[in-house]
């Protein structure tokens, strides 16, 4: 039986065997369709997400392309505005019943976007090396920022109105410490050389940090300073007693060791010109501070008074290859801020010098979980997995590991509603109404976490378990919008999942069902 | 809801007693998965919930999976998990009984049994209340049901006392239980024979408790009379209807007859043979009714007569098709069935006709399906026909779910025999042998009346093999519902035949080509059936010469809501709904204004009154926004406020919708989440427009008609009648009928005479005498006790300043009132 369909799907002709569905024939050219409850293989007549919708033969209503059989001389419609408009807001009402932030609140708060919730992970389970190197990801000065930060995502924790925020400063503060107490500290691994040299006028904590991505990525990098000693406000006027100068040196070390160049005593306007420099490195960043110090004459850029005028998403000035941050461009009350963009500042300078697009800025998706009952918060903050600290922190520290709810999603990076809520620019509060579903959360021994509130009832762990005959498996409980994925007979999630549990992770399009650890 | 999280508690053991029951129920009902449903049935009778460890061992002993278990057992309304109290208490929440303020009802019985918010059952485990859609008695509106027992036209003050009522009767049936079948002795009926209606709204208008107390005076007295059941007579308002046959005499009727009554009419018409010379019964006149007048409160009893202008007015327009013969003879008497040329049409496609003749003749006769999509019947047939497979299956969807509707109750409990016959025709037409009746699980008479109809039958030879000594080998089952309204949608009903969750499944392929189980499946609704021996026997051209061009034949409605004669109806296509409100059902009572009617049911809309020259017809009504449904038909006045109508259907959707479709399962919630804003005051002038992108939406990217059609009753609400949503955007409710938006208000012509006080439920009025009465309004809960008590009509509802219900009264210099008529507008 090897007919042979033809059809069309947007400007493609496609043929197909018989037997092949829309979908399939839209992946046969390339044609991408968004799918969260398809899953190969299993009963077609039940699609439930419509993220797939297209229109077919001109009809006004939709239909779903993964279950709907391709015919012969069909035409397809699949990249129009009002098929992408049903996608999407198919997704946002899913969105409107999803209880999960992809980036729990205190990493949104943090100016650095520090991994938090993963950070305290890493801690928890003794894992230091690996938490520092994950904090570096994000802070290129960790021993500076434990410090002295304003500890905006502490303000931000969702246990804070529970009982009291998780006092996540400290823990950041006490992985730094450990580093830099270490025998063997942490050095970056430096991408291989590109040749390109940039040049960093000012070692405060934006030009330290914007020297250390660039460094990582394999750029040289010459920091220029008016002051002997690199680092500039942090050194200069920030109280020894608030940040101890051995932290100081102990982070500043680090970036010295993977290559950086410091020119002592070089003041822009005195002892450097704008334009020399532009002429001898590939790329400029001015991170000079507060401008009030300095000579605006000697800047060949366009400034106000008090700050370097920059395009707000990629730190460019108006001159080509010249780049601004931190106090320079508008006053800086959080060092989180300053390092925060650094890294921002270093992204744009790689993407120039590589030719590409300068970073549109946005903001990563997430959805947000909404006011919570108070059983809810209950059961949100007990969630808390404490049981896991094993830690050689001080018990302080350690302490406080223990009490992180990680409220992040442990599937944001692997979600594919998450997904195609960023491609299809997905509005998750627009249709946000009063019913949702209620927190719930359970655990697993093997490390499976259950989060009913992010489940999208697509029913793909109710067959998977079906098909590998575990006893009690998962099955659809009640119905409409009440309809949840759960245990039969009021058994445990460990119960009824005995022999798939894998499996069923591996398939949950979204974070209703994942695993514990981030490995 | 089960609690998915609980620890690892060790379940009891089921004890020997339990699993001799459950042995015995699964010895009836058979161990396969398709069984899931009848088992876990026959489970919730006999425990009245479905206790966890019982289920865990239907599922040991049977294999049906846990997750099956669970997943039907959770999906259907009438399982449940928590134990339920001693007597069920059912209000009616159907579309009339809505109307007619079902949920002051519910209220006034929880407020009554103290039952606590989160939970539906009194705390001494006696009574649990539960709102039920639509138990099919919508000319009782608002309807309550306890155990067997239904009350109708309840309210916020009577419904307490229904409580009361039926302990008494507990008490009276325990001391002399009643039959309910037939007394079929013949002998006894030289003095003559006396009719009464058993169908479930005559008796839930008390026909049952009638017709103890005819029996109990017929055996008192010796009387050679018999009593006998017979179908519905369809005039609801008139329940309950005794019908006399005296030897050579027309039958005599009298209509809304209570148990009181009964002696007085028993004394008129029948001498006890004791009395000597006085054997045979005397005939009534006129004359001697007039002079027993005060036997009968007149207007309110009296004996119908086909003369009467009421009564020739309900019927005249009417064409008795499917319900021909209505209220002649036992349902169940197959021999009446037989001289009223029942069989007459198998009979004839057996003798003379070959299958495709049938299927022929089905297409010629125009005939569209009666359950509300108006797909050409014979189109269906000649697929199933044609269909490939040696286990074709007839199945009759009785699964009338919509609220407001009970057209199909009625044929099945009234007209059994019609509804096999028409199954047989179709049958031997597309060349199936198995039959299945699904009927819904609120229908539980009309399940055993089908059910005897059906071993009648076999033992007749009418199913079986051989059926009338022909080649046609057929038998039918009924399966009985347990409660999704979308299991009327024919693939989640097949789906539910076979055991599982009603969840409609993806079309194609059709049931036609694919159905039950795989196999070419026709399916048509109970009245389409019962129409078929008609054209047979009358010929398709017969039946293709009545109605529209596009709609032939004749519709059975459901008429209910503001109408002074409610009832079943059987009107030709093509009558004008004016006709069917003000002919037919002699229009809105009390001088209120006809504003609209509600025309098929969650799917269907509201027609206009300045629409009401539309015809009943498919593409007519579709033209208008509403749709034919399956005949329910619910006429509102000035007070039905159009956006709690829209709400109230929303709301019924989003608890009905099977939850698989996210734009069904999440968009019927957001669109009720508005609509509610909007009755309560709080509503945003965006809300308008989000809800006409949701019901948009919904309706294009849903599977199944449940969300195809789910915004229907918004659609029609908001074309017709967006001055009311705007009016509530301002604070406004004209109609007067959402609590949030009115206020009750005492006005100057209030005497003080504390009956309001005593009346008021929550203590809102303080009892002082001689003074204007004071409701504090922070108390109230608009339950309208007060203003229908109140002697002086002091007082009014108001809403955004304005009089909506009742009359504004001033008192003029010397202290008198003048009245004047509260303006809506």
């Amino acid at each position: 039986m090897s007919e042979s369909i033809t059809l069309q799907i947007d400007d493609h002709t496609v043929t197909v065997s018989a037997g092949a569905t829309v979908l399939d024939a839209a992946r046969q050219v390339g044609v991408e369709i968004p799918t969260l409850c398809f899953f190969a293989g299993r009963d077609k007549s039940r699609p439930s997400c419509m993220a797939c919708l297209v229109r077919v033969n001109g009809a006004t209503g939709f239909m779903p392309s993964c279950a709907t059989p391709a015919e012969e001389g069909m035409t397809v419609e699949s990249e129009c505005a009002d098929v992408r408009d049903a996608r999407r807001s198919a997704m946002e009402l899913l969105f409107s019943d999803h209880l999960g932030d992809c980036i729990p609140v205190c990493q949104r708060i943090c100016p650095a976007h520090l991994q938090i919730p993963a950070v305290i992970r890493l801690v928890a389970a003794g894992e230091l090396e690996k938490a520092i190197k994950l904090v570096k990801d994000s802070v290129a000065l960790p021993g500076v920022v434990g410090h002295i930060c304003r500890a905006a995502c502490e303000n931000g924790c969702r246990r804070g109105k529970f009982d009291g925020s998780v006092s996540i400063r400290m823990i950041e503060r006490e992985v730094a410490q450990v580093d830099i107490a270490a025998d063997r500290r942490y050095v970056p691994a430096c991408g291989s050389s590109t040749g390109k040299r940039v040049a960093i006028v000012g070692s405060g904590p934006a030009g330290l940090a914007t020297a250390f991505y660039l460094l990582r990525a394999g750029h040289a990098c010459v920091v220029y300073d008016e002051q002997s000693e690199p680092g500039g406000s942090l050194r200069y006027a920030v109280p020894a007693a608030d940040l101890p100068r051995s932290v100081l040196d102990g982070d500043i070390e680090i970036i010295t060791r993977m290559g950086m160049e410091y020119k002592a005593n070089a003041r822009l306007g005195r002892d450097l010109e704008l334009g020399d420099l532009i002429e001898t490195y590939d790329a400029v960043v001015l991170a000079i501070g507060n401008l009030a110090d300095t000579d605006t004459e000697s800047l060949e850029v366009k400034h106000s008074a008090r700050a370097i005028r920059v395009d707000a998403k990629s730190f460019a000035t108006q001159t080509a290859g010249v780049f601004a941050v931190g106090a320079a461009v508008h006053a800086q009350r959080d060092v989180a801020r300053s390092v925060g963009d650094g890294k921002s500042t270093a992204d744009a300078v790689e993407r120039y010098l590589q030719n590409a697009e300068p970073p549109s800025g946005g903001r990563p998706f997430t959805s947000t979980i909404p006011h919570l009952a108070e059983e809810e918060y209950r059961t949100f903050v007990t969630g808390a997995n404490s049981e896991f600290v094993d830690s050689d922190l001080v018990g302080e520290a350690a302490e406080a590991a223990g009490r992180c709810c990680h409220c992040d999603c442990r599937a944001a990076d692997n979600c594919k509603l998450r997904l195609y809520a960023e491609q299809y620019d997905v509005d998750p509060k627009r249709f946000q109404g009063e019913s949702r579903r209620s927190f719930q959360l359970a655990r697993h021994h093997a490390g499976v976490v259950f989060e009913p509130g992010k489940c999208i009832s697509c029913g793909i762990c109710v067959d998977i378990t079906e098909d590998g005959k575990e006893p009690l498996g998962l099955t659809f409980i009640g119905r409409g919008f009440d309809v949840e994925i759960g245990v039969p007979f009021d058994r445990t999630i460990a119960e009824g999942l005995q022999k798939v549990a894998d499996a069923v992770v591996g398939h949950c399009p979204t974070g209703a069902l994942s695993f514990d650890d981030d490995s | 809801m089960p609690l998915i999280f609980s620890s690892n508690v060790e379940q009891p053991m089921i004890d020997a007693a339990d699993a001799a029951f459950i042995d015995a129920l699964l010895e009836r009902t058979g161990t396969g998965p398709e069984s899931a449903i009848p088992i876990l049935l026959g489970v919730q009778e006999h425990f009245r919930h479905l206790p966890v460890h019982i289920l865990t061992h239907v599922s040991r002993v049977t294999g049906i999976s846990p997750a099956q278990i669970e997943g039907v057992a959770s999906f259907y309304h009438q399982f449940r998990r928590r134990p339920m109290g001693r007597h069920s208490v059912r209000v009616c929440h159907g579309t009339a009984c809505h109307m007619a303020g079902a949920p002051r009802v519910t209220e006034a019985l929880r407020r009554h049994l103290r039952i606590p918010d989160d939970n539906d059952t009194d705390p001494q485990g006696e009574h649990t209340v539960e709102d039920v859609f639509c138990v099919g008695c919508c000319s009782l509106a608002p309807v309550v049901q306890v155990d067997d027992i239904t009350y109708g036209h309840q309210s916020y003050q009577t419904a307490p006392a229904v409580l009361a009522d039926f302990r008494r009767l507990q008490t009276a049936r325990s001391a002399a239980p009643g039959r309910n079948g037939n007394s079929k002795d013949r002998d006894r009926a030289a003095a003559g024979r006396i009719t009464v209606c058993l169908d479930s709204c005559c008796v839930a208008r008390g026909t049952q408790e009638v017709r103890r107390e005819i029996e109990r005076i017929v055996n008192d007295d010796g009387l050679p009379v018999e009593i006998e059941r017979v179908s519905c007579p369809l005039m609801c308002e008139q329940m309950p209807l005794v019908e006399l046959h005296l030897p050579g005499s027309p039958p005599i009727q009298y209509a809304r007859v209570r148990p009181r009554d009964v002696p007085g009419i028993m004394r008129r018409h029948f001498r006890p043979p004791r009395t000597p010379g006085r054997l045979r019964a005397v005939l009534t006149s006129a004359l001697d009714r007039l002079a027993d007048g005060d036997v009968w409160e007149p207007m309110a009893h009296y004996p119908v007569d086909a003369r009467d202008p009421d009564v020739a007015a309900f019927y005249g327009p009417q064409l008795h098709v499917a319900t021909e013969h209505y209220g002649r003879s036992d349902p169940l008497d197959l021999d009446a069935y037989r001289t009223q040329n029942g069989w007459g049409g198998l009979q004839l496609c057996l003798e003379s006709m070959t299958p495709m003749d049938v299927v022929e003749a089905v297409c010629r006769s125009g005939l569209r399906g009666r359950g509300g999509g108006g797909f050409p019947t014979g189109r269906k047939w000649q697929v199933v026909s044609a269909a490939e497979g040696d286990g074709k299956v007839v199945i009759c969807n009785g699964d009338e779910g919509d609220p407001g509707a009970f057209m199909d109750r009625m044929l099945m409990e009234s007209f059994p025999f019609r509804v096999l016959e028409g199954m047989a025709i179709a049958a031997y037409a597309v060349g199936a042998s198995k039959g299945i009746i699904y009927v819904r699980a609120e229908y539980p008479y009309a399940v055993q009346r089908l059910r005897e109809a059906i071993a009648l039958c076999r033992a007749d030879g009418l199913l079986g093999r051989g059926i009338m000594r022909s080649g046609l080998a057929f038998d039918v089952e009924v399966f009985q519902g347990a409660g999704a309204f979308v299991c009327g949608e024919e693939t989640a009903l097949m789906e539910s035949i076979e055991g599982r969750r009603g969840i409609p499944r993806l079309k194609p392929p059709y049931p036609a080509q694919q159905g039950l189980h795989g196999q070419p499946t026709l399916i048509n609704n109970v009245e389409t059936f019962c129409v078929l021996p008609w054209i047979m026997r009358n010929g398709a051209d017969r039946f293709a010469a009545i109605g529209t061009e596009s709609s032939k034949g004749t519709k059975v409605f459901a008429l209910a809501g503001k109408v002074r004669r409610p009832g079943l109806i059987e009107v030709p296509m093509g009558t004008s709904i004016h006709q069917i409100v003000n002919d037919i059902g002699g229009a809105v009572p009390g001088g209120k204004a006809f504003k609209a009617v509600q025309i098929g049911g969650p799917s269907g809309g509201c027609v206009p009154a300045a629409l009401a020259h539309t015809p009943v017809d498919y593409d007519a009504l579709r033209e208008v926004g509403a749709i034919m449904g399956s005949g329910g038909l619910v006429v509102l006045d000035e007070d039905d406020c159009m956006v709690d109508v829209a709400r109230y259907f929303m709301r019924f959707l989003m608890n009905e919708s099977c939850g698989k479709c996210t734009f069904c399962r999440i968009g019927t919630v957001r669109m009720a989440e508005i609509l509610n804003r909007i009755c309560e005051g709080t509503g945003k002038s965006s809300d308008l427009d989000q809800l006409a992108q949701l019901s948009e939406m919904t309706a294009a990217g849903s599977l199944c008609g449940l969300g195809r059609t789910a915004a229907n009753p918004v659609n029609t609400t908001l074309r017709y009648f967006r001055d009311e949503y705007e009016a509530h955007l301002e604070g406004r409710c004209p109609a007067g009928s959402c609590t949030s938006l009115v206020r009750y208000v005492v006005q100057e012509n209030c005497t003080g005479c504390t009956i309001c006080a005593q009346r008021c439920p929550v203590a809102a009025i303080p009892p002082d005498p001689y003074r204007r009465h004071v409701i504090d309004d922070e108390l109230c809960t608009r339950c309208d006790a007060c203003r229908v008590g109140c002697p002086e009509k002091a007082i009014v509802v108001e809403s955004g300043n304005q009089v909506v219900v009742g009359e504004t009264i001033h008192m003029d210099a010397r202290g008198e009132t003048v009245g004047a008529k509260a303006q809506d507008e």
